[in-house]
């Protein structure tokens, strides 16, 4: 893959991912208007991957609110996982070596707040 | 309902300032939040950083497309902004929040000084005087290309020249990488500590230190936001440090008036702007450093 077919295809997903978070938040959001719940409202839904599934298949708007804000917080990780894929097809493995770092970065940033 | 409705219009304000002055919107969304709205400050950053990530992506992925931003750089450069914003994500939970909004306060002064500064440097320029130091993210860019290019093209290749020339782009050709690794330090830590891009410190390190012509360096700095905040995002997602009630109209608004100010642009006197901005930031500065302190 040249440079400018690989950037063009980052570009795609990065846009693609902030279009789909903002419409998961304001699915969310209207979910929020319907229910009559407040912005202010204490306490906040925990983030709590393992309730996800139940809070989306009840249609709560807290499923919708938290798996918006995981797709806007992976988007720059799924970019980084193509641009790897993408380096590696090119054969530049300085690169590919580059995104697996920026990779376990957030992994570990990941892993560090979950064991906090 | 009135509160949401806020909160979203906050955010299109934040979002389309930050866009039409070529900041990120951080510097805005966290004292809106904290001042406006009372959240805590380690809420506000966590919110924040949403916000900055989605406009980053969309930014960013416009960028890409035009080949406008240098991705091997920027993915460099990465590797260090994002240690720094793990790091600096755990130090924010260790500071308490009065601390943490007086270096806040610092950071909004240091905002308003350099765009302060651009201005003058602009306006000496305009009248056919000397340039100088016009590298804030903010400037138009076009001052700074020149020097940057004028610098590049004077300087010889640096000692980390192997991988530095496999960074360049067309035109220009990186140099102090070490500088550049440096300044990523703190871009990443400013950042996951006060939820801002850390475009501030980025965009002028890869202008003024690395050679990098103004328009490329704000569009890497935009790319290079995104896993930055993704990684000191991660670290307030999981300790409990987002609120979903608050970071999704924010962002949505954000998002909105981002989109918005790419059209108003051409219609809208920056110089003004810029002015009423600086007078905000000093003004919002004070009311966090009294937070802070009082």
């Amino acid at each position: 893959m040249n440079d400018g077919r690989l950037e063009r295809s980052i570009g795609l997903v990065l846009g693609a991912g902030a279009i789909v978070s903002v419409c998961l938040l304001a699915v969310g959001l209207a979910g929020m208007g319907v229910a009559h719940v407040g912005p202010l409202d204490r306490p906040f839904p925990p983030f709590d991957l393992n309730r996800l599934g139940s809070d989306l298949s009840a249609l709560k708007p807290a499923g919708f609110l938290w798996l918006g804000l995981l797709a806007v917080i992976l988007t720059p990780s799924v970019r980084v996982l193509a641009s790897l894929f993408g380096f590696a097809a090119a054969g530049e493995r300085r690169m590919v070596a580059v995104a697996a770092i920026v990779l376990t970065a957030i992994c570990l940033s990941a892993a560090l707040g979950a064991g906090g | 309902m009135l509160e949401l409705l806020l909160l979203i219009i906050g955010g299109v304000a934040a979002g389309a300032f930050g866009a039409l002055l070529g900041l990120g919107g951080g510097v805005l969304i966290v004292p809106l939040l904290t001042l406006g709205f009372g959240l805590p400050f380690r809420e506000a950053v966590g919110a924040s950083l949403v916000c900055v990530i989605v406009t980053s992506s969309a930014a960013a992925s416009v960028y890409l497309q035009r080949d406008v931003a240098n991705l091997r750089l920027g993915m460099t450069l990465e590797m260090f902004t994002a240690m720094a914003a793990l790091a600096g994500g755990l130090i924010a939970f260790m500071l308490p929040d009065r601390v943490l909004a007086v270096m806040f306060a610092a950071l909004l002064l240091y905002v308003a000084l350099t765009m302060a500064r651009a201005r003058e440097a602009r306006g000496a320029a305009e009248a056919g005087g000397a340039r100088n130091g016009a590298g804030a993210p903010q400037d138009d860019g076009r001052a700074a290309d020149a020097d940057a290019e004028r610098e590049t093209a004077a300087t010889e290749p640096a000692a980390d020249g192997g991988l530095a020339a496999s960074l360049s782009g067309p035109g220009y050709r990186v140099r102090n990488l070490g500088r550049g690794v440096l300044g990523s330090l703190l871009a990443g830590i400013v950042s996951a500590l006060f939820g801002v891009g850390g475009g501030i410190v980025k965009v002028p390190v890869m202008n003024l230190l690395m050679g990098v012509p103004m328009r490329v360096a704000t569009a890497t700095s935009n790319l290079m936001i995104g896993v930055t905040a993704s990684a000191g995002g991660l670290i307030y997602l999981f300790r409990g440090g987002i609120d979903p009630y608050v970071a999704a109209p924010t962002a949505v608004g954000v998002f909105v008036g981002a989109s918005l100010a790419s059209r108003l642009s051409d219609r809208v006197d920056l110089r003004v702007l810029r002015l009423l901005f600086i007078a905000v930031l000093v003004v919002t500065a004070a009311q966090m450093a009294l937070r802070g302190i009082g």
